[in-house]
């Protein structure tokens, strides 16, 4: 005979408020194999839990029943108190009169009260049947992927390797950097963000226990926490990087013109390329979608020899390289190279992307001097297409009137209807950046509202209005295209109550932060889940930021959602931190409520291995030909689907039994 | 020979005939037979049943809807008011249950039945989607070359996108009508007021000092960035506007010129040659020098050999 | 203007009445102002448009602009529908407050014609004249729509009269 504890707790008013705690306990007191009930306040306050500790000291109880909220948190700190007196931590149930009964039912106490009565039969029934637990243990790879190596993954990179630990940085770009490495300065200290990125970038570049993968993508990640294998392509280069000086002569040879990502588009790059001056590595690619084979040297030809000179014909890249790192008469493989690593940890910092001005029909998207707030950031930039000259795209003209709209694909049903977070404060810091060097330039700012949360934000706000940049609240809804390729602003101000114009040589639309294009086949491959909104989904909105579902992978910086540098920078610390524990720890703990299979009454039929969401179930020959199905326990999640599609009941989950759940559901429909 | 339903609304039948006869002389020569919708009625217009009733509403556009369904055909509006109207309320049959259920019971009153397969489309849509820039360009006898064309496309053609079968590639800078008068050769530059309101319709019977007022706005818009020789419109209300608020525009001493305005099919016909006593003989702003300069001589497109 | 005491405006009941009358999306705007900024009936400068109409709903007005015309000049032209981030279609909501109105008889003289002339003849817009024109045209004088037709008439006379709009007494 068991010895069931029943613990009905208040939650405070979570419970208490609508159920009728007493009577449930007193409810619980009739079942049979129920030694005990009581109830308190909060069971999950030390004292409620040293009234389960004192039970079990005194022998009244072997298994306990905890009527509150969710295991999902409190599970984990009731079974270190069975842990603690030396019961089998399994030997614990929760029955979930919270998140499940009272909080649904708030209008109805007498119903919530029935319904907490049942749940508690359930969680009884169950708990009789309960069975021994033990948790099992692996070993980890001491190694940690990084994968983006926008600033979120050069600091991610950076913690893990001063930690000790040995780091691969893995970014699809010839050059780590980012979108910050194309920002020109940052708020709200105006710092230049190549002043502050570009040393770091160097430090990850050559730090003994960083193994820098640029021009490299994710193939396959196969395994679990602390062993996952890890294919990852390093693409076809075209240029031997082991010769290449990074000196751009090929560059500057290379006759192809085809739009400059760095520059947002707003000029062209040739097809052998560097990245952007500071890039790290400091290496060209040619790029083989927009290269034109200059004299017939298409990739792994014969060098032929001309007959006027005798000497080899080569394309302006080969001719060009002082270092002999290009040589296209070289067969390569223009899938690149497959490199197999084994992974204990990974960190996801994949970054976003800001939205394409096409998106919006209403804002003249055809007009060259309408431009996101990331081309007008590259305008701006000593680095940029204009080398810093701040001219319209259309004529090259200085503009004497720029409009900033915000909230583009932000806070809209149509697109996202979430805040970028960012935007208020880049347009200010553009703005103010605008202002202080063209004093005559006149500014004006369109906002639904100005958003500024973030220490010495508010403050760089008022400071603009000072500046006589002048702030109009309204969203705008369209904009014409006047002669002379100026544009006509329509707005309404909200607090003029009148309807507007303002005719503006440019327009910058603050379009809204969003993830990569092409990111659902790496969070496939990851096992990773998207919010609604669209991001990488954390383990927990407060309390598990950088914790994803998935044990072992963990989220840094915009890929989680939109956030600034230092909160970028903050959470990819804190991912390391995270990432680096499994690390330190050597081993990591494998719970034990999985599926098991019983080789006996398997008959090999394979229903099972296919529907595991996991990869977990392999067919193995046993006795020579005879497949049987194998369960890998560290892929295994307990999920419990194939345990009931198995048609021979051969799988058991553990802790979620046949009896145990049969318990429950005849308690219930008694 | 395909078919498509005529529905002709009110304007046109009884204030701009000559828009309706453009319609007979055009499509079958295009190739599109154009099939009567004998008994249809009002879209209803706006500030009728819509301003009522939802359920009158769709009850008045299902009927309208429902003639050309049972004559198995499309449905095809010379006015942008009544596509306008007849494409939300079958947006919303479509996309109702409840609405759809309600409509069905109202006109099993009449001894109808709402079935969903006929399509509502515009005029400028036939033209555009469904006879195509090419034909028209082979069916024309005289040539607009070096004429300035402002176009005026009209709001209930352009939004909501989201009830339209055929959409525009912008509908805030809208290309279709523009592309329509490019096929007969002639120069439609942009002007920037070119997705705005006329001021015709609900607001001038309300309001009709207010509703001038919009309208000289945008007429003085397309005078002063591209000053054309006419201005073209696929919407029979704005039509309306553009030649009959115009008159009183200059009779008032508001504005100081005069613009000819024409419906689409109309300058069509005319470059298709046929009659203007047929297909463009009623108007306020007069048009018969434009006419003239048209069908002239020298505009004759010669016949490739 | 003295203040208004919200609180003693009558708000859920005002905006349960929009949303009976098709305005679902009145609950929605944040009055960011989008749509008055290209709104026809904002800039030809009509008092009451969208944003403040939907500011006035949603806090309980209803006696206090139940005369106001400007609603009647909305065009339908729905380039509010197509830009409101909220997709709170505002046009909808326009001609909700315009069918609340019209339930009251609030609405302006001129708009009985129209009525009157589609109960009668199945068209809101009719004139004798166009018989003229349209022989003028070479057109027959009357075209095959309802104008001509009494089985189309009284099919149209059924649906207005057993409608809501068949109890106010216009027809």
């Amino acid at each position: 005979m068991a010895k069931v504890g029943v613990y009905v707790c208040h939650c405070g008013s979570n419970i208490g408020g609508v159920v009728d705690v007493e009577a449930v306990r007193k409810h619980a007191e009739t079942l049979p194999d129920v030694t005990i009930s009581r109830q308190n306040l909060f069971m999950c306050s030390d004292p409620g839990q040293e009234i389960i500790r004192q039970d079990i000291r005194d022998g009244l109880v072997d298994k306990v029943v905890v009527a509150a909220c969710t295991p999902r948190t409190h599970e984990p700190i009731f079974r270190k108190v069975l842990e603690g007196e030396g019961l089998n931590k399994f030997f614990f149930e929760m029955a979930n009169i919270r998140d499940q009964d009272s909080w649904v039912h708030a209008h109805d106490h007498d119903g919530a009260t029935a319904k907490a009565k049942k749940i508690v039969d359930s969680a009884v029934a169950k708990a009789k049947n309960l069975m021994p637990l033990e948790d099992k243990y692996v070993d980890v790879t001491q190694a940690a992927l990084v994968i983006g190596g926008g600033v979120a993954g050069i600091f991610s990179a950076l913690e893990l390797a001063n930690m000790g630990h040995k780091v691969y940085l893995v970014e699809k770009d010839p050059s780590i950097g980012g979108v910050m490495a194309q920002l020109d300065k940052t708020f709200p200290t105006n710092d230049c963000s190549a002043c502050i990125l570009t040393p770091v970038m160097v430090d990850a570049g050559t730090h003994p226990n960083i193994e820098l993968l640029t021009y490299s993508e994710i193939e396959s990640v196969e395994g679990y926490i602390g062993n996952f294998d890890v294919k990852i392509r390093k693409k076809q280069a075209y240029v031997d990087w082991k010769k290449c000086t990074g000196c751009g002569d090929c560059a500057d040879a290379c006759p192809v013109r085809t739009p400059n990502e760095y520059n947002a588009g707003l000029d062209n790059r040739s097809a052998a390329y560097i990245h952007f001056p500071q890039a790290v590595p400091k290496k060209a690619v040619i790029d083989m979608t927009s290269c034109i084979n200059c004299g017939g040297r298409k990739i792994g030809s014969e060098t032929r020899i001309s007959k006027k000179t005798g000497k080899p014909i080569l394309a302006p890249c080969e001719r060009a390289c002082p270092a002999g790192a290009i040589d296209r008469s070289k067969a390569v493989d223009p899938e690149g190279e497959i490199l197999d690593v084994k992974i204990g940890t990974i960190v996801v910092a994949t970054g976003y992307k800001v939205m394409e001005k096409d998106n919006f029909k209403s804002l003249a998207p055809d007009s060259p001097n309408v431009l996101t707030a990331l081309q007008l950031e590259r305008l701006i930039s000593a680095t940029g297409p204009t080398g810093g000259k701040f001219l319209r795209p259309s004529d090259g003209e200085k503009p004497k009137t720029i409009s900033f709209l915000s909230c583009v694909g932000s806070r809209d049903e149509k697109h996202h209807t979430y805040c970028s977070r960012v935007c208020c404060m880049y347009m200010i810091k553009q703005a103010k950046l605008l202002k202080e060097k063209y004093a005559d330039l006149n500014i004006y700012m369109h906002f639904m509202d100005v958003r500024t949360p973030g220490k010495d934000f508010d403050e760089y706000y008022t400071s603009a209005m000072d500046m006589g940049i002048r702030f109009v609240r309204g969203r705008v809804g369209g904009i014409d295209m006047l002669p002379g390729d100026k544009l006509k602003i329509m707005a309404y101000d909200a607090d003029l109550a009148q309807n507007i114009e303002v005719e503006s040589d440019l327009v910058v639309l603050a379009t809204a932060i969003e993830l990569q294009d092409n990111i659902k086949p790496l969070a496939q491959k990851l096992s990773l889940t998207l919010d609604g909104s669209g991001f990488f989904k954390e383990l927990h909105p407060k309390l598990k930021p950088v914790e994803t579902a998935v044990e072992g992978v963990f989220l840094a910086g915009c890929c989680q959602g939109p956030k600034d540098i230092p909160d970028t920078v903050a959470q990819a610390k804190g991912a390391a931190a995270a990432a680096a524990v499994p690390l330190a720890q050597k081993r990591v703990k494998i719970d034990p409520t999985i599926s098991e299979i019983d080789r006996e009454k398997c008959s090999g039929c394979g229903i099972c291995e296919p529907l595991c969401p996991y990869g977990a179930i392999t067919m193995v020959a046993v006795n020579g030909s005879h497949p049987r199905a194998r369960i890998e326990m560290t892929q295994c999640k307990g999920c419990g689907v194939c345990t009931t599609a198995c048609p021979s009941a051969a799988i058991e989950l553990h802790g979620y039994s046949e009896a145990q759940i049969m318990a429950q559901i005849t308690a219930l429909t008694l | 020979m395909e078919k498509c339903g005529i529905y002709l609304g009110c304007n046109i039948p009884f204030k701009a005939p000559d828009i309706e006869q453009s319609f007979n002389k055009v499509f079958p020569k295009l190739g599109v037979e154009l099939v009567d919708l004998e008994g249809a009625t009002c879209c209803p217009a706006w500030g009728t049943a819509p301003s009522f009733d939802i359920d009158t509403w769709l009850a008045i556009s299902g009927r309208n809807i429902n003639i050309a369904e049972e004559k198995d055909v499309d449905i095809m509006t010379g006015c942008n008011s009544c596509f306008g109207v007849m494409s939300e309320a079958k947006h919303m049959i479509d996309h109702d249950a409840a609405k759809r259920k309600k409509l069905n019971e109202n006109l099993a009153l009449i001894d109808r039945k709402f079935k969903g397969n006929s399509d509502v489309f515009h005029v400028s849509h036939v033209l555009y989607d469904r006879i195509g820039l090419e034909k028209i360009k082979e069916s024309l006898k005289y040539t607009l070359k070096e004429l300035k064309i402002a176009v005026q496309p009209g709001c209930h053609i352009l939004w909501p996108t989201e009830v339209m079968e055929v959409k525009e590639k912008n509908s805030f800078f809208p290309t279709i009508l523009k592309e329509l008068c490019e096929v007969l050769e002639a120069d439609v530059p942009h002007y920037s007021a070119l997705n705005a309101c006329c001021g015709m319709g609900a607001m001038r019977s309300t309001d009709q000092a207010r509703s001038f007022g919009l309208f000289k706005t945008k007429l003085v818009n397309m005078k002063e960035e591209i000053d054309p020789d006419m201005i073209v419109t696929t919407c029979s209300s704005c039509y309306l506007q553009f030649d009959g608020a115009q008159k009183n525009l200059r009779e008032s001493g508001e504005i100081d010129f005069e613009i000819p305005v024409f419906y689409y099919t109309q300058l069509l016909a005319l470059c298709m040659g046929f009659d203007p006593k047929n297909v463009a003989a009623i108007s306020a702003t007069p048009r018969d020098q434009i006419i003239q300069k048209i069908q002239s001589e020298a505009r004759l497109i010669k016949q490739e050999a | 203007m003295a203040a208004i005491n919200l609180s003693k405006m009558n708000q859920e009941e005002v905006i349960q009445a929009v949303i009976d009358h098709g305005g679902a999306g009145i609950t929605k705007c944040i009055q960011c102002n989008a749509c008055a900024s290209v709104c026809p009936v904002a800039k030809a400068g009509f008092p009451l448009f969208g944003r403040l109409l939907f500011r006035k709903l949603q806090t309980g007005h209803y006696e206090e602009i139940i005369e106001d015309a400007s609603s009647w000049a909305c065009q339908a032209c729905n380039r509010c529908t197509e830009i409101c981030p909220r997709d709170a279609k505002p046009f909808e909501i326009v001609f909700a407050f315009r069918r609340m109105q019209a339930g009251e008889l609030a609405i302006s003289t001129s708009a009985f014609t129209p009525l009157m002339s589609l109960h009668a003849t199945g068209h809101a817009v009719y004139s004798e004249t166009s018989q003229e024109l349209r022989e003028q045209v070479g057109l027959p004088p009357v075209p095959v729509t309802s104008i001509a037709d009494e089985k189309a008439q009284k099919e149209i006379q059924t649906l207005l009269d057993n409608g809501p709009m068949g109890e106010l007494g216009i027809f």
